[in-house]
């Protein structure tokens, strides 16, 4: 087990690297009349951090909350070879793949250490499991910078101190592959310098990652993998290079 | 001690308000409904014991347990037929149709079958702790009320608990705060909407068996209470019960108060003039603000 994704948390089958963490096949997501994904096809292999780029409002987002289930979606999703229930975050959380979502959708009237606690809930329901779980302990240590701020509400911290309280609630949840949806929006360069090194350190250790993000050259340093969308449609692009 | 006696017993029925106005703040936390329905509950609850122990004639605590389970029973079918087609459907209902109007007509549909099955006189469940009030000082304790207490003290303190020190108590937080944020993590905030309107249905169904012997209920009475409890919990926004705790205690010994010295035939005019006045003169602390706002 690694430094950042070990935990108590029963684990998923996982293959050797190499193999598929994440395979999406036909994947159409719509709300309502409107199509927001279309056919979206591509995998991501267990170690890869894997970027999702392609310009607003082409429905990058909506890739992962179809993947992850927060929305229904058409179209085959296999998390390390277990075909995904639809609709349930649930089940996708407790296989390995926990998503940290676009605006953070943080509870701003509990305390940042509640929040990140809550990442828990995808494996246990013991508040106490919880607070002794690797994965918590871990994911607090990895923002030093939270520390002082581990009892005030959430909703009064900075942007980039919230961001930090989502991706630490999304490694609660000890996840084998972390999909972070557009974790420097409205961040000073800064911040989402400090944000990438993080993600960068919890890729290090060996969690697969997914980031979607408007703007590709961020996200090349850190992804060795890309898949561009354009119009709701996804397709695997080799290694670093632009479809 | 006229004064001690009327604050005790404006902490009496505060207390009740108070449980009324956390029942309703906790369940609109979780699902952005009011429970107008609140106070039927309760009532059914009293007639209900009522009918089963002096018409039909079962033992008491049969009575009492038959009455819970039916209450139980019929809140869950309620959300599952009702609240399930309205907001989990394919296409969920919302705003303020949602908000009001699915337990606004539960209310009346609960009044109407009250009414047929209690009858239209004034009833109340059985003291359930019998004898002369206590006395301490020149201070008089109902035994009724004393046993209200109790079970606010009681059922008031152990939600505060699961609140306060377990993940179930902050995910039922969360989904309050943000459901799509409480989704992510796995919360099922469909389910915490079903538990929470069992819960407070039991509640508000035990508030009324053990507070009818004080004033005595009709099939009427349950919009009177939900209206009390539904004030209280405004003043905390309909979001922070803490705070409706507050405003029903303070709710309970102003009006007892006001009967006790300014008229007990316009008390209840007067209080609302000065529940009125605060509103108006102080909206955003009072948390009527962030109501409005959501």
């Amino acid at each position: 087990m690694n430094a950042v994704t070990g935990g108590g948390a029963e684990s998923p089958e996982g293959g050797p690297p190499g193999n598929a963490a994440l395979a999406v096949d036909g994947l159409s997501v719509a709300y309502g009349n409107v199509v927001a994904v279309h056919d979206a096809t591509f995998t991501v292999t267990e170690g890869d951090a894997c970027a999702i780029t392609g310009p607003n409002g082409n429905g990058k987002s909506s890739i992962l909350m179809g993947v992850t289930g927060m929305v229904r979606r058409r179209g085959e999703v296999t998390i390390f070879g277990a075909p995904a229930k639809n609709g349930d975050v649930r089940w996708a959380a407790r296989h390995g793949l926990t998503l940290v979502p676009e605006r953070r959708q943080l509870y701003p009237d509990l305390s940042a250490a509640d929040n990140i606690i809550l990442g828990c809930y995808t494996w246990t329901k013991s508040i106490g499991k919880a607070r002794r779980s690797d994965s918590y302990g871990r994911a607090v240590d990895l923002f030093p910078e939270l520390k002082p701020h581990l009892k005030q509400a959430a909703g009064t911290l900075s942007g980039g101190q919230q961001q930090m309280v989502a991706i630490a609630r999304g490694l609660a949840a000890n996840p084998k592959i972390l999909a972070v949806d557009e974790p420097c929006l409205g961040l000073a360069e800064v911040i989402a310098k400090r944000v990438y090194d993080v993600l960068a350190q919890i890729h290090a250790a060996g969690t697969t990652l997914i980031v979607v993000e408007e703007a590709p050259r961020r996200a090349l340093t850190l992804c060795n993998r890309r898949v561009e969308v354009r119009n709701g449609m996804a397709a695997n692009s080799s290694p670093r290079s632009t479809a | 001690m006229k004064f001690g006696n009327l604050v005790i017993a404006g902490i009496v029925t505060g207390s009740i308000y108070a449980m009324f106005a956390v029942c309703v703040a906790v369940w609109y936390r979780v699902s952005n409904i009011l429970n107008l329905a609140v106070g039927d509950f309760a009532m059914v609850g009293a007639l209900s014991v009522d009918n089963l122990y002096r018409v039909k004639g079962l033992p008491l605590p049969v009575a009492i347990i038959t009455t819970l389970v039916v209450v139980a029973a019929f809140a869950y079918l309620y959300d599952q037929v009702v609240l399930r087609l309205a907001q989990d459907g394919k296409r969920p209902i919302e705003g303020i149709v949602v908000t009001f109007f699915f337990t606004f007509a539960l209310s009346f549909f609960i009044d109407g079958v009250a009414k047929m099955l209690f009858g239209s006189d004034v009833h109340a469940a059985p003291a359930l702790w019998n004898g002369t009030s206590l006395t301490l000082g020149s201070l008089n304790f109902t035994r009724a009320g004393i046993l209200v207490l109790a079970c606010a003290v009681i059922i008031g303190g152990a939600f505060w608990l699961y609140i306060r020190f377990t993940l179930g108590g902050k995910a039922l937080e969360a989904s309050g705060e943000n459901s799509v944020g409480a989704r992510i993590v796995g919360i099922d905030t469909r389910q915490y909407r079903r538990l929470i309107f069992i819960a407070t249905a039991v509640i508000a169904a035990v508030f009324g068996i053990v507070e009818s012997p004080i004033t005595g209920y009709t099939y009427l009475s349950g919009a009177t209470i939900s209206l009390t409890g539904f004030i209280a919990a405004a003043y905390g926004g309909f979001r922070k019960p803490g705070r409706a705790l507050l405003a029903g205690l303070f709710i309970g010994v102003l009006e007892a108060l006001l009967g006790g010295y300014v008229s007990t035939q316009y008390g209840d005019t007067v209080m609302y003039a000065i529940l009125a006045a605060l509103i108006l003169a102080w909206p955003r602390g009072l948390g009527f603000e962030s109501a409005v706002s959501g």
